[in-house]
């Protein structure tokens, strides 16, 4: 029955969790990944994250007493009584419910959590019968094996799923620039920008594989920006400065401009580029909110981010410049032509065509001054390219969907009969989907 | 979560995120649902017509039972064309949508019962079967009854899966519903068993109203000639029987019993992987208590007597 059925893609990142059908070109679900239990936030739920709850006596011997030996009480159906993404935020916004979420800058935390998280994932909102589908997981750059063998236990263990194949999210977001007319080869080199809600990382990939002493992360990505559009709402003394219109200005209304000193001087001569943002209330009242300067400036941060913190001052291009040049020398050709955008940060206009001008400022610099160094050389020029695409949003996920519908899937992905043979060391190695021999 | 819904989520919220003025954009996803049911939810005319289609497996014995008027009574207006590879289709145009919040609801809950709907028909028929029976069967007393009547209808079969199947056999006192199941795995046919023991045993200890529940592992006399049954009596099937008796078969009740039976098979497996997920939780705590002791119990460090690297030692001058 495996053979026939859709594979099932999820991705789960550190905010929202992308899940869904492969071959379809959005995601079916996006919700938090956060999951509401009965046990309070924080506090004695740690039990197996490694770091077991302080009590001064295993639970076993004063009897199930300590913290966390609640466990042992659960004689009925308590461990069935939660809720999972959007619900579980409205649940714990009301008495008796505390929320967690299990994965933490993009590595699973809690395995308990993440456990019933999948569990209502399958079972409530895909609706599946894990034993007739195949599974497309995905796992940060640097994800340790043990997390993997972790993930295969859950998936073949618990839910008996037909097959697994977990691949890493820059990978999958460079299959997902396939769908740009930019993309003549289908080569899985080049450096993927994935900047989602709190982290943006600059990952270099070779042939499919990632360069993870060349990976560089920048503590600037979609909440900052949030918070600097708030922070330019108030300055002027906006009538309503919410984080949520915050967020809906910036989502609605910023771009990227080729010259801050030029955007400037052109808003102060057009009046038009002003806007005005409606907001409503839910008492039925509705206030107008002027959206001027933060327009341009938001996304600026990226590229100046000086202007918004204090502790971090390189610019986004220089990193990808930075992370490009420490790779080894025979891919840098190929990471500075393919230059893959992913994640919601990524989506303002204009945002690939300036950092494309940007790094291509910083190398041309670079050629010109060993030019002169060299003394008469000439040199053949770089290529750089920034592709961006319609699927960025949800880069890793679409590129899920897209390798899990080829015909070959199914034969990359580990079986459960070939779980039950070798054990969970098996999903250490996958072979490398989409990669050179395959469609 | 307790119970599964019977609704696909997915179609649901689509829905009624567009019934409440969404804006209309064009939407083309393949979906599936348990037991190998395929939706594809598409606006293939314009952006606002919706347009959803669903593949049974075992769509043609669904027709032969009655699905063709379950259907049409549920959906009447809506049914359009099957879109090719596909069973059965609905199309719902924003444009042209009930007035009322009320009739909006209702119609996102019908069409996201779509395979409950469709799944249903061998339940009603067999239901009408029994009302049918039940009046005949009063005009006898027992002994005097004429064979058909006293034996009851036909056994009406589901392949609703490759391997599995749902008998329906309905009788003048009762309705049989038996549901054969496989387990790949080892654990799940121990769990499974745990299982339903608890349902024999909760009739038997609380709820006496609950339907008879019996679970073996050869086929049950009911399904005696039925052709595609394995009578190899293999520990890897199962057979759970249900007996409905008239209490269920109420016009009130046949709604919620036919949702709720229908999900058995989707319930029964989402149970088993919970618990083995809530065993694994309780494994998972226990190692981490036992490493702690472990880390505790480091073993004293003993006096050792220190050499220089040429074999002298040190001694301690009194």
């Amino acid at each position: 029955m495996a053979s026939q059925t859709p594979a099932v893609v999820m991705d789960n990142g550190t905010g929202y969790s992308k899940l869904g059908f492969a071959g379809n070109d959005s995601p079916s679900f996006v919700f938090p990944t956060a999951i509401a239990s009965k046990a309070p936030a924080g506090g004695a739920g740690g039990s197996g994250s490694g770091r077991p709850a302080v009590a001064n006596k295993p639970s076993f011997l004063t009897g199930g007493a300590g913290p966390g030996g609640h466990l042992h009480a659960k004689r009925g159906t308590e461990d069935l009584d939660f809720f999972i993404g959007d619900e579980a935020l409205s649940a714990a916004a009301g008495p008796g419910y505390g929320i967690h979420y299990p994965i933490r800058h993009g590595q699973i935390d809690n395995w308990d959590l993440m456990e019933r998280f999948w569990s209502n994932s399958i079972f409530k909102y895909l609706r599946v019968e894990p034993e007739d589908h195949h599974f497309l997981l995905t796992e940060p750059p640097m994800n340790p094996p043990e997390n993997r063998e972790n993930t295969a236990e859950i998936m073949f263990e618990s839910f008996n799923c037909a097959g697994l194949y977990i691949a890493v999210q820059a990978v999958l977001a460079l299959a997902a620039s396939w769908t740009s007319s930019k993309v003549h080869d289908r080569s899985l080199t080049g450096t993927v920008i994935d900047s989602g809600a709190g982290v943006t990382h600059v990952i270099p990939v070779a042939e499919g594989y990632v360069i993870g002493s060349s990976i560089k992360s920048v503590p600037i990505a979609g909440r900052d920006i949030t918070n600097f559009v708030q922070s330019l709402l108030r300055d002027r003394g906006e009538p309503d400065s919410s984080l949520q219109t915050a967020e809906r200005i910036k989502e609605e209304f910023c771009y990227v401009s080729p010259d801050i000193v030029k955007e400037f001087s052109r808003y102060d001569r057009e009046p038009d580029y002003f806007k005005k943002h409606t907001v409503n209330h839910p008492n039925g009242k509705s206030v107008q909110v002027d959206v001027g300067y933060e327009r341009f400036l938001a996304p600026e941060i990226f590229f100046n981010p000086e202007i918004y913190s204090s502790d971090f001052l390189t610019p986004l291009p220089n990193i990808v410049d930075t992370v490009i040049q420490s790779s080894p020398i025979d891919v840098r050709r190929g990471l500075y032509k393919n230059i893959v955008l992913s994640g919601g940060s990524t989506l303002y206009k204009d945002f690939g065509r300036r950092l494309q001008r940007d790094i291509r400022h910083l190398v041309d610099a670079r050629i010109k001054a060993s030019e002169a160094r060299s003394g008469g050389a000439k040199s053949g020029g770089l290529d750089v390219q920034v592709i961006t695409h319609k699927r960025q949003r949800h880069g890793p996920w679409f590129g899920g969907s897209l390798l899990g519908q080829t015909p070959e899937f199914k034969s990359y992905c580990h079986t459960k009969a070939e779980y039950d043979e070798i054990g969970p060391s098996i999903v250490r190695r996958f072979a490398l989907l989409g990669g050179p021999g395959s469609t | 979560m307790l119970l599964l819904d019977y609704q696909n989520v997915l179609i649901e919220s689509l829905l009624r995120e567009r019934f409440q003025g969404g804006a209309p954009t064009s939407i083309d996803q393949v979906v599936s649902d348990f037991d190998g049911v395929t939706f594809h939810i598409s606006t293939p005319e314009s952006k606002t017509k919706i347009l959803v289609s669903i593949h049974v497996k075992c769509y043609a014995e669904l027709v032969q039972y009655g699905a063709q008027a379950v259907l049409e009574r549920e959906y009447g207006p809506y049914i359009v064309a099957p879109e090719s590879g596909y069973d059965f289709s609905v199309q719902v145009d924003l444009e042209n949508l009930p007035e009322d919040q009320e009739g909006k609801e209702d119609l996102v809950r019908r069409i996201s019962l779509l395979k409950r709907n469709a799944m249903a028909a061998p339940f009603e028929q067999a239901f009408d079967e029994f009302l049918h029976l039940q009046e005949e069967a009063s005009k006898y007393t027992s002994e005097s009854a004429p064979q058909g009547v006293k034996e009851g209808g036909e056994v009406c079969a589901i392949h609703y899966r490759e391997e599995e199947a749902i008998y329906i056999k309905a009788s003048y006192d009762r309705v049989t519903v038996i549901f054969s199941t496989v387990f790949r795995e080892e654990t799940d046919r121990i769990f499974g068993k745990v299982f339903l023991q608890e349902f024999v045993d909760a009739r038997r200890r609380a709820i006496q109203n609950a339907p008879q529940v019996m679970f073996r592992n050869d086929p049950p006399l009911e399904l005696q000639g039925i052709p595609g049954v394995d009578t190899s009596g293999s520990a890897d099937i199962g057979y759970i029987t249900f007996v409905l008796f008239p209490r269920h078969l109420t016009k009130q009740r046949r709604e919620e019993v036919i949702s709720h039976i229908q999900t058995f098979r989707d319930y029964f497996h989402y149970h088993i992987k919970a618990s083995k997920a809530y065993i694994h939780s309780r494994m998972r705590k226990r190692t981490a208590d036992f490493l702690q002791v472990l880390r505790r119990a480091r073993p004293e460090a003993e006096e050792k007597e220190r050499k220089t690297a040429s074999g002298r030692t040190f001694k301690v001058q009194s």
